[in-house]
């Protein structure tokens, strides 16, 4: 039975909005739609070129509806919070007076008895308006524009960015193998899979294949590797600010290669080892979650493995081997 | 294999950010002035490749569909490529082999980055917190580099220095640094050692077009006056990112992938056949680690040809005349720009940045954990070597 671990990460992206659809994203903001003339017809909304062939349009922009006609439509039972609207409501593609093609929104009919194609509908604005599509919190069935709640005058200043947050949930199925490994490491053990063609390990259990010899590795592959190894090479990275950034200080992540094998384990943390006094060739030992505490099932680059948080110096000498920093991999 | 070449090229002026136009207006931007270079228009085109880094950096997912209508490639196939940092110089590879595969005539490469629109520390690190960053992702190879090689620590530096200069001669590059210096670089924080901010590449939005046609369409724009740039070898491996015995310094996809493209060009002795080459270089460091990865200098050698001057504009191996990575880095077009800036030495048209005689170059592009190669080389000839 496979295993899967959720994981969502947001992002606040932005959009430059160029010269045609930050009018239009300004115009909305006073309660007028734009379309651009496109030789005799008329783009709703408004695009920088002719969506047939790639020509610049000359940025003839006029003003249509606000009624219009819907050509078009499904309804919407059971709107989900990515919805524009909190009941259920139609999608639908409305040709504004004055457009050459529909515009597609939504409306705010009731029932799905009520839409039909030739329904004639006007918007329904937001009484508060930023320059953004969801200025026009819908359509509605008639010929008349209406404003949600009061009316607050737009500031004219042009809409040239827009916020556009996205957030993706995704699942990544984890393998039992790996989840042995982690497993392991409960018990202060680290383990790998051993390639049988070229004898070379993997540590951990997330990768069941050698990436040389393209060979599958299976349970057969596991075995216990050492928890003691020799610093071979280091980061210390100055950290950025970026949304969901969670590092504030320098931080160090280290390469390991443990005793008796040919195993580096890869950008790794340090514990008790301070960024100033990282160096090739330090020894160091596994440092381990107290027994019970919670771990981070989120493998990745630079991320503990289970209870192993990370590497501290054992306090015997360096190793001086000019080639150690070269094990990188 | 039907031969093919480039006839036309375009870039935008590159910045931090480009808040004037939209992602459409900035590729636009840079295919309409390469249309113009080829003395085409989108009608002329049969196909379109687009190429940039993954969706997570601006947010747009598809974006070659999205772009489809902007790029005139309503009706035409139409291609997304990605392979990672290298994606650029794929993007010209892939172009390029529809060509020679006698499947379409001329095509339209582009590749582009928004990179204000995200944040690449942030899609570098898969969304988390604490990112390494490329920086934190190259600096042990860099490190190994420096150990093994025995280079003094001011080849980062010069490198650093030689590629801003090189900006100032090109008006399309974003970082334009008139008072860069080995004292200004020396000084600058260290952000991922041994790599200074100086020696690091900056966030731009930018895009790249290139017009790629067969013979007959490479004949008529010589006959016309306007040089083309003869495709004479085109090549792109790759190697798994980690494995034990793996060396990133000296990766093995960057060393057939060069071998490769020096045997279909016709070139056994590359460092004196070729004229120049735009390598991608993001770290400055990267400059000797690819001299010496791509056949270019011995190993332990490279550091030595920037010691002295010779991969400067005059020197006897110029590399990066336009910049490079350092000077202008809209990642997805990163690539596109050193295949399109090779294309144009040969062609006799990069102005201010020219390689006096240049007839035959190199362009590189890599990604990932040193782990894709993509490699093209251009000449004013289609038998420059007799």
């Amino acid at each position: 039975m496979t295993r899967f671990v959720e994981s969502t990460i947001t992002f606040p992206y932005k959009r430059s909005l160029g010269p045609v659809t930050g009018a239009f994203m300004t115009a909305l903001a006073e309660k007028r739609i734009l379309g651009i003339r496109n030789g005799a017809a008329v783009l709703v909304p408004p695009m920088e070129w002719d969506p047939a062939s790639g020509a610049e349009l000359a940025a003839d922009l006029v003003e249509v509806g606000p009624a219009g006609t819907v050509e078009s439509w499904t309804w919407v039972p059971v709107p989900t919070e990515q919805h524009p609207l909190e009941k259920p409501f139609a999608f639908a593609f409305i040709r504004l007076d004055g457009a050459s093609c529909p515009l597609l929104h939504a409306v705010d009919a009731g029932s799905p008895a009520a839409v039909f194609e030739g329904l004639r509908v006007a918007p329904r604005w937001r009484g508060r308006r930023v320059g953004h599509i969801t200025d026009i919190q819908c359509f509605v069935p008639g010929e008349t524009s209406e404003v949600d709640g009061p009316d607050v005058e737009s500031t004219g200043q042009p809409v040239e960015l827009m916020d556009y947050t996205a957030s993706v949930t995704y699942s990544t199925p984890v393998l039992a193998m790996a989840d042995r490994a982690v497993a392991a490491t409960r018990e202060q053990r680290l383990t790998g899979l051993r390639c049988p063609a070229c004898e070379r390990v993997y540590f951990g259990g997330d990768r069941p294949y050698c990436p040389v010899d393209a060979v599958e590795l299976g349970p057969d592959a596991e075995i216990d590797l050492p928890s003691t190894g020799t610093l071979t090479n280091f980061i210390v990275v100055e950290p950025v600010r970026y949304p969901g950034q969670t590092a504030t200080e320098p931080f160090a992540r280290v390469f390991v290669l443990l005793d008796d094998s040919d195993v580096v384990l890869t950008y790794q943390p340090v514990i008790d080892l301070p960024v100033d006094e990282i160096r090739v060739g330090i020894r160091v030992t596994a440092g381990w979650a107290p027994i019970d505490a919670p771990v981070d099932n989120v493998s990745g680059i630079g991320r503990p493995l289970g209870s192993l948080l990370g590497w501290t110096p054992s306090g015997e000498p360096d190793v001086n081997d000019p080639d150690l920093v070269n094990r990188i991999y | 294999m039907i031969p093919c070449a480039v006839v036309g090229v375009g870039q935008t002026h590159h910045k931090s950010r480009r808040r004037d136009v939209s992602f459409g207006g900035l590729v636009r931007e840079a295919v309409f002035r390469a249309l113009d270079d080829a003395r085409m228009t989108m009608a002329d085109i049969d196909a379109v490749v687009l190429g940039k880094a993954p969706d997570l950096f601006e947010g747009v997912m598809k974006p070659e569909l999205y772009l489809s209508d902007a790029l005139g490639a309503v009706g035409k196939p139409m291609f997304r490529v990605h392979t990672a940092g290298s994606v650029g110089g794929t993007t010209g590879l892939v172009a390029a082999s529809h060509v020679r595969a006698g499947k379409h005539r001329t095509v339209l490469a582009v590749a582009f980055e928004k990179q204000s629109e995200g944040n690449a520390q942030f899609a570098l690190g898969s969304g988390r917190g604490a990112s390494l960053g490329a920086g934190g992702s190259f600096a042990p190879f860099v490190r190994a580099y420096i150990q093994r090689s025995g280079a003094p620590e001011h080849i980062g530096w010069t490198v650093a220095v030689k590629d801003r200069l090189n900006a100032l001669k090109n008006p399309y590059a974003h970082l334009k640094i008139e008072d860069i210096s080995i004292e200004k670089v020396r000084n600058s924080p260290m952000m991922w050692d041994p790599i200074r901010y100086l020696e690091s590449c900056p966030s731009s939005d930018g895009a790249c077009a290139v017009v790629i046609t067969d013979a007959d369409g490479a004949q008529a724009a010589t006959a016309a006056g306007r040089p083309p740039a003869w495709i004479l070898g085109m090549s792109s491996r790759s190697e798994a990112g980690s494995f034990p015995g793996r060396d990133p310094v000296r990766p093995r996809a960057g060393l057939q992938c060069a071998e490769d493209v020096y045997q279909e060009a016709g070139i056994t002795n590359p460092r004196e056949q070729i004229d120049m080459a735009e390598l991608y270089v993001p770290f400055s460091w990267h400059e000797p680690i690819w001299l010496e990865a791509h056949h270019l200098a011995d190993e332990g050698e490279g550091w030595k040809m920037i010691d002295d001057g010779q991969t400067e504009i005059g020197g006897s191996f110029p590399v990066n005349c336009s910049g490079g990575v350092l000077s202008t880095n809209p990642i997805g077009a990163s690539g596109l720009l050193r295949f399109a800036e090779a294309a144009n030495q040969v062609r006799g048209a990069a102005g201010d940045h020219q390689v006096d005689g240049a007839q035959v170059a190199l362009a590189m592009a890599y990604g990932a954990q040193s782990q894709y190669f993509s490699m093209w080389i251009v000449a004013n000839r289609l038998q420059p070597f007799g």
